[in-house]
């Protein structure tokens, strides 16, 4: 670092060293938290620990907890089996869905020859054969078909036999199970498959699968924000590495969270927070982000935004101290010993006690070191105009975009979240009305997911129907963006011009007259009429 | 664009703080160990867990901001905005114009003034204007000319969002076509990523690499004019094995790049396929599958866009029902048959008579409605989807690559 406060780094030097050009490993990581994909579309927590230490249970998977210390290490992507008291993490290759029947046990491989038979000759066709050998016309559905009990089926669970096993004898045992079509064989199975061998896949934890498996588990809690609608927050809010984005967050911190992934440790992501600290501390540490990403996100206290309720004094800038920054600045690398902790540590009998209360003290000094305070934030905040604002709030959306937007460079895109659309309406119109803002858009969005299969492509059966609602926009400046006065000063400069560029106009004024009444006196209005005739 | 700026470092509470490694003798003989060379190690271990990734360098740190480009430069891109669904750009230089239905924009009207700005135009009184803003990949794709159908703003946040891109990965992409996506991509990588984009249509090529120039986003691509599917000769994308982190591919036969992606994908890395037919998503399917990708989903996204309204809407009508005059009754009529001149005539009146007889009673009506919903009936804001939307782009086919290294389909 050299004497001068900024150095502008060409993006050439790219120094190898660099902390902040190392990707995630895909190696699953001591203390990482991951999602488990299983087949049947649940989706889990788990945080890989080698040692547990009074932590919250790892896993919990059908009632049931699993360690994860076998996890640490894997690459992510594999796929694990729950096995009757702990996670087996299988070959490369396999699916969530295993494949039937499993060709690593038996030699015979008829009916899988079946199943990719129908498959393969579907995949070389352009209109597959869906016709089948068998069909429904003899089937009696009352509930005979499978000649096990269901005490002999709970038996051989408890004793803990091996998942395929069950599912093959289950299989044996159905009655009707040769006279179904190849793929009423293949889901039957499937069914059998996801109940008796559960699997699933160790999956990384990115804004789109956290912010998915969120929004299955508990919707309400992040204000119904589902995934499409951060991918939208992100792109139109034009974040990147660099960027500063003040963002007002009530959904958990997914949205603060997946701010500072985006923007890879460059940058800031003002996040404002009410009360005494930081919030959403759990949810952060799902996204597993690392020293320069979680720095990246500065904590704005409600009080330095919006200010002090009515009725109290606000502290005066001049008065107040940052006793946290203070502190701070009194600490020296690596934190020579004071003489009562020096005597302290000397009363202790054993080493390695000494080098316990050690790695605690230099630990918790490193992190008080390396923490910036919500008085710097504040200043920060102040210093340069911000390139995005993002809402995605439970309180009023108008008035926070209000008082939020005289922190937005002109020019630089907003994006409002809310579950509701009726708030952003309002919002829209008081844009509008203000002529804060162009470029507004309100949309939500449609998402659908598709079975792809030979012959048998559809929609999937279940849909989200609302995802939540975003506006978008973009600030104008308020100086220049809004210039009624200006059109006096054009009109003296087109009269002192006069000469050949008059004459010329008075050629085109059919012309220019149709442009004035198209641009119309108020661009949000003449907007909004000429999309109603273009649609 | 600012993303391609290069970024400005200053100090950050983390560089101030000064930690870095500190080197401790090995102590010569079996003493045992000194308290002070005890916290030093225990030091280093704190800061290399605080970094992580075995770094106990502060001065790693700094704060990195991108420059704000707050007034409109010699050369810089500007995005015109006429109307929402009207926008154009140009490069602002001195004596040019810009011309459009709106009137004439001299470039010298732009240079120094902030984004964001209105600017009025020259001839026809000045009545005619323009937004000036500043460029995002959301704005350049909406004003671009469009060379090939592009990847809407909302597919293409998809695909960036679904592949997980972040700062400094390599990515992969074909074909280029208009550029729109390349942008969006570029955007999410920039500082330090690359793309490569492959188009096959040498002009094409040729258009997006001048357009990335001048767009001053050049570093953070390549263009290459090549078909990856090998249609003509080798395909793939030349790219060592396993060394790109995520693949986008918007081609008609995308099935046939599938085997060149999974080699040089890292493992576990991501792949969006752009597919406007089910069908060349089927067998792009079946190929991925065969190439070890896995969690392969098909997804469409549609965006619905809202109209803001302020609506007033009056209670149910309540007025009287004509009626035939009491006189004129159904025997009155049947009796005459056809309608003599002083029948008519006395119709008439009647009629007229209902009109003023109608008229004080709509009024009392309305007022005593005022009288019991307050002085003035409240707006309703309302919203309504567009009559007519986008009904199908594309459909999406994300997938992850497996762990296994997969062989090189030109050898």
């Amino acid at each position: 670092m050299s004497e001068s406060n900024d150095v502008v780094m060409t993006t050439s030097q790219t120094s190898e060293s660099d902390p902040l050009m190392i990707l995630p490993s895909n190696v699953v990581q001591e203390g990482d938290h991951v999602i488990l994909v299983f087949g049947d579309g649940r989706q889990l927590f788990a945080q890989c620990l080698k040692k547990l230490r009074g932590k919250a249970p790892p896993v919990k998977i059908n009632k049931r907890t699993y360690p994860t210390f076998n996890l640490v290490g894997l690459p992510y992507g594999t796929v694990v089996e729950v096995g009757s008291s702990k996670l087996h993490p299988l070959p490369e290759g396999e699916d969530v869905i295993p494949k039937y029947p499993d060709t690593n046990k038996k030699g015979d491989d008829s009916n899988e020859g079946n199943l990719e038979d129908a498959e393969a000759t579907a995949a070389d066709n352009t209109f597959p054969s869906i016709e089948q050998a068998n069909d429904n016309r003899d089937l009696v559905d009352n509930n005979t078909s499978q000649q096990l009990q269901q005490r002999q089926v709970e038996k051989m669970r408890r004793t803990g036999m091996e998942g395929a096993t069950i599912v093959d004898t289950l299989i044996e045992n159905s009655a009707s199970f040769q006279n179904k079509t190849e793929f009423s064989k293949a889901k039957y199975v499937a069914r059998k498959q996801l109940k008796y061998q559960q699997r699933c896949r160790i999956v990384r934890c990115t804004p789109s699968s956290l912010c998915e498996a969120m929004f299955l588990k508990e919707p309400r809690k992040m204000l119904n924000l589902r995934e499409d609608t951060l991918g939208q927050i992100l792109s139109y809010s034009n974040v990147c590495a660099g960027s500063h984005v003040l963002v007002m967050d009530n959904c958990m911190g997914i949205v603060t969270g997946a701010l500072a992934q985006r923007m890879g440790g460059y940058g800031k992501v003002f996040s404002i927070y009410p009360g005494q600290q930081p919030p959403y501390v759990d949810m952060i540490a799902r996204f597993n982000l690392n020293f320069a990403e979680n720095s990246s996100i500065k904590w704005v206290h409600v009080e330095d935004v919006f200010g002090t309720p009515q009725g109290e004094t606000p502290t005066s800038a001049e008065t107040e101290v940052d006793e946290e920054k203070a502190d701070r600045e009194l600490l020296e690398w690596p934190c020579p010993l004071q003489d009562h902790t020096r005597a302290h540590l000397e009363k202790m009998e054993s080493e390695k006690e000494k080098r316990d209360f050690l790695a605690r003290r230099c630990a918790r000094f490193t992190r008080k070191l390396t923490r910036g305070t919500p008085g710097e934030a504040k200043e920060m905040l102040n210093a340069r105009k911000c390139d995005s604002v993002v809402i995605a709030t439970k309180h009023d959306p108008t008035q926070s975009l209000i008082e939020l937007l005289p922190y937005l460079a002109p020019s630089s895109p907003f994006v409002v979240f809310c579950e509701y659309i009726e708030p952003l309406a309002e919002c829209f119109r008081e844009l509008q009305e203000q002529r804060l803002a162009i470029n507004l858009r309100l949309s939500d969005t449609w998402m659908r997911e598709y079975q792809v299969l030979p012959g048998r492509t559809h929609p999937s059966m279940n849909m989200s129907q609302s995802g939540g609602f975003v506006l978008t926009g973009i600030k104008l400046c308020p100086v220049t963006g809004i210039n009624d006065l200006d059109e006096e000063i054009m009109k003296e400069i087109k009269e002192k011009m006069g000469g050949r560029r008059g004459k010329k106009s008075s050629n085109k004024k059919k012309g220019g007259k149709r442009g004035r009444n198209d641009a119309g006196g108020d661009g949000e209005r003449g907007q909004k009429s000429r999309r109603v005739e273009g649609k | 664009m600012d993303f391609a700026q290069p970024l400005i470092e200053s100090e950050s509470v983390t560089t101030k703080s000064k930690i870095r490694h500190i080197l401790v003798k090995p102590s010569e003989n079996d003493d045992p160990p000194k308290l002070d060379d005890m916290l030093v190690e225990a030091a280093n271990q704190a800061a290399s867990n605080v970094f992580g990734n075995n770094n106990t360098d502060s001065s790693q740190y700094p704060e990195r901001v991108i420059p704000q480009s707050e007034k409109i430069e010699e050369n810089a891109l500007v995005v015109i905005f006429e109307s929402f669904d009207n926008l154009d750009f140009c490069y602002a230089k001195s004596g040019e114009i810009f011309n459009n239905r709106n009137g004439h924009f001299h470039h010298d009207d732009f240079i120094g003034k902030p984004y964001g700005s209105k600017i009025r135009s020259r001839n026809n009184q000045g009545y005619g204007f323009v937004f000036l803003l500043k460029p995002t990949p959301e704005l350049w794709a909406r004003s671009l000319k469009h060379r090939t159908q592009i990847v809407h703003e909302l597919d293409a946040s998809m695909i960036v969002f679904y592949l997980n891109l972040r700062p400094n990965m390599v990515v992969c992409e074909s074909g280029t076509g208009s550029g729109a996506l390349s942008h969006c991509i570029m955007r999410t990588i920039a500082p330090h990523g690359k793309l490569y984009t492959y188009e096959f249509n040498g002009m094409r090529a040729e258009t997006a690499r001048q357009e990335f120039a001048k767009n001053r986003v050049g570093h953070l691509v390549e263009v290459l004019h090549k078909d990856v599917c090998g249609k003509h000769g080798p395909g793939g994308f030349d790219r060592p094995q396993a060394s790109v982190d995520a693949i986008v591919l918007d081609l008609p036969e995308p099935w046939a790049a599938v085997p060149h992606c999974g080699h040089i994908l890292k493992p576990n890395a991501r792949l969006a396929s752009y597919s406007p037919c089910v069908e060349q998503a089927q067998r792009t399917i079946e190929e991925l599958k065969k190439c070890g990708f896995h969690s392969i989903k098909t997804m469409e996204f549609r965006l619905k866009e809202h109209y803001v309204d302020e609506v007033e809407y009056d209670p149910p009508p309540r007025e009287k029902r004509p009626r035939l005059p009491t006189h004129l009754g159904p025997t009155g009529k049947s009796n005459t048959g056809t309608k003599t001149a002083t029948d008519a005539e006395a119709e008439k009146q009647e009629q007229e008579e209902e009109v003023t007889k109608g008229q004080p009673a709509a009024t009392d009506q309305a007022s005593s409605d005022n009288a019991t919903a307050g002085s003035k009936r409240k707006k309703l804001l309302v919203t309504r989807p567009f009559a007519m939307m986008r009904g199908h782009t594309a459909f999406l086919t994300f997938c992850t690559a497996g762990n296994t290294p997969q062989p090189d389909p030109n050898q």
